[in-house]
């Protein structure tokens, strides 16, 4: 391993140690045992804020724990820490506030241990697709507590569910590829998208119906409320604390790649200069919540520790404005707040749609991020929660639609032109 | 085996045909020669590039470890026909490649293969 990629494994531990530090003395050990016992046994569809049901200290260690797994994960199998695995790792993180736990991600990263096996492929070859895949985790949780089930049926059902979902997830996300051909980042939204229409669908069939949740909480406390500005000045600190110069310039060059997947800025670029884009990319869009009023709860850091983490691997602040742009005017349209739940999480999710700012420019950006706040207030309903990627999934089907116009305008404009 | 292997070198054929009719030449040659364990690709256009171009070239088709990348996101290659062609969709799934001034244009090698697989048998200029 090189010394940079054993400074970077030493930058996540420690971070993952100081989370873990902040949610056991928020709420003292005792608490955070409840509150984690608490969590592993609640539904976690969209949307289910775990500061609210197991406590701010228990969601932090819940998150720290999950996101340590998927980084021991990346050690065992011997794939590099770059871009794509760090931004798989905060994206962990981040919803192991408001989703993910440990009972509901394992059957899922068991399932595409087994889809690559049966592909003839390494777990490292897949390692991607099973991080990111967990998004689906909700599905297991709905199918062990709230399909009532007796128990021990529910559970096995639930754990075969989130394999099968696991088996399914990588020929379905290679295929999603190709249909906005890697310009929305979170594909794995799309993909999970697709299979839980399809999950949701068998579930409403056999009659069992989901109702829609919204558990957000509206009074966190100042560690949520200052937890992203200390993590990315952390960054960027770690990114320039020497040869400042060198790595400012590193910034500057992310700065003008489009972010088309895959973009591996600390392969292309640095490891320094990507985590000065992160911690940027953090207090910005940190700043965008103060600025409308929203709350630091665990959706919305949810959605900055997500942007944070793609800081390595496809977003960076010219690509990002145009998209959070777009979704802005949207809401100003529609009269919608800015600072409600659905609102505040599509403008920090549509950074999903960066890529098509990055390639084609701001103003297909705000068109995309317009559409994309509009398309993502249908989606949820569609899979019913259980795909915690909802973005992702309005996303990439926001950046099918304009790709394939884009795509066919300058196809006949040049046979036009031609002739 | 074999229909993944055709599909297989028809993406790269694609992706690095894509780089190649960017450049829009007045020529393109691809020529493959296959054995069991391996085979050896090699595309020719007439397009004279500058040594900084073919460093370009090299470094994304530069044969990099990334297992998690090729796994995924190495589907995408020969696929995505908007937007510039992209090298290094291949870089992560051959085993070696170079790029050189051929005197009349750009030649591209690309070798694949098991750990058996030695590409210094495969070469056209030693034929």
């Amino acid at each position: 391993m090189e010394r940079e990629e054993k400074r970077l494994y030493g930058i996540m531990e420690m971070l993952l140690a100081g989370f873990f530090i902040a949610g056991v003395a928020s709420q003292g050990p005792a608490g955070v045992w409840a509150g984690l016992i608490e969590i592993q046994l609640h539904p976690a569809r969209l949307l289910n804020d775990f500061t609210l049901i197991g406590g701010e200290g228990a969601a932090l260690v819940n998150a720290a724990f999950i996101a340590a797994l998927g980084l021991l994960l990346v050690r065992v199998s011997k794939v590099r820490l770059s871009g794509p695995t760090v931004s798989a790792v905060f994206t962990i993180f981040g919803f192991g506030l408001f989703g993910k736990t440990f009972f509901n991600v394992l059957p899922i990263v068991a399932g595409v241990a087994i889809s690559a096996r049966i592909a003839g492929k390494s777990f490292g070859e897949y390692i991607l697709m099973a991080l990111f895949g967990t998004t689906l985790g909700p599905l297991i949780t709905a199918l062990a507590f709230e399909t009532g089930f007796p128990m021990v049926p529910a559970l096995l059902l639930s754990v075969a569910g989130g394999v099968a979902v696991g088996i399914l997830l990588p020929p379905v996300a290679m295929v999603m590829l190709r249909m906005h051909q890697g310009f929305s980042l979170y594909n794995i939204g799309l993909t999970g998208g697709f299979i839980g229409v399809f999950g949701a669908s068998l579930l409403v069939a056999s009659g069992k119906s989901l109702p829609s949740v919204l558990i957000w909480n509206t009074g966190p406390s100042l560690l949520f409320v200052y937890l992203i500005p200390v993590v990315s000045t952390v960054l960027i600190f770690t990114g320039l604390i020497s040869k400042p110069v060198r790595y400012l310039k590193d910034f500057a060059a992310i700065m003008r790649m489009s972010g088309r997947l895959p973009s591996d800025f600390m392969s292309t670029q640095s490891i320094r200069g990507s985590l000065c884009n992160m911690g940027v990319v953090g207090l910005l869009t940190w700043g965008y919540v103060l600025l409308v009023g929203g709350d630091f709860n665990g959706p919305v850091l949810g959605g900055i520790f997500t942007a944070i983490g793609f800081g390595a691997f496809g977003k960076h602040p010219k690509n990002g404005w145009p998209v959070m742009l777009g979704v802005v005017a949207a809401c100003l349209i529609f009269g919608k707040d800015l600072a409600a739940p659905g609102p505040i999480l599509a403008a920090l999710f549509s950074l999903t749609l960066a890529p098509l700012a990055g390639e084609f420019g701001w103003i297909i950006g705000i068109i995309a991020g317009f559409l994309h706040l509009v398309m993502v207030e249908r989606t949820g309903a569609w899979h019913l929660g259980v795909n915690l990627y909802n973005n992702g999934f309005a996303g990439g089907l926001t950046a099918t639609l304009i790709v394939s116009v884009i795509e066919w305008y300058r196809s006949t404009h040049e046979t036009a032109a031609r002739r | 085996m074999k229909k993944k292997r055709t599909e297989f070198i028809l993406h790269l054929i694609s992706e690095v045909a894509h780089f190649i009719l960017d450049a829009d030449p007045s020529r393109m040659v691809i020529s493959l020669h296959q054995e069991e364990d391996g085979l050896h690709l090699s595309l020719f256009d007439d397009k004279q590039r500058s040594e900084e171009e073919l460093a370009t070239i090299r470094k994304a088709l530069e044969h990099q470890d990334r297992p998690e990348l090729a796994g995924y996101y190495g589907s995408m290659a020969g696929y995505d026909m908007l937007g510039a062609a992209r090298l290094d969709l291949i870089g992560w799934q051959i085993k070696a490649a170079t790029v050189r001034d051929s005197g009349s244009g750009t030649q591209i090698d690309l070798w694949l293969g098991g750990d058996r697989f030695d590409p210094e048998k495969f070469s056209l200029y030693k034929t």
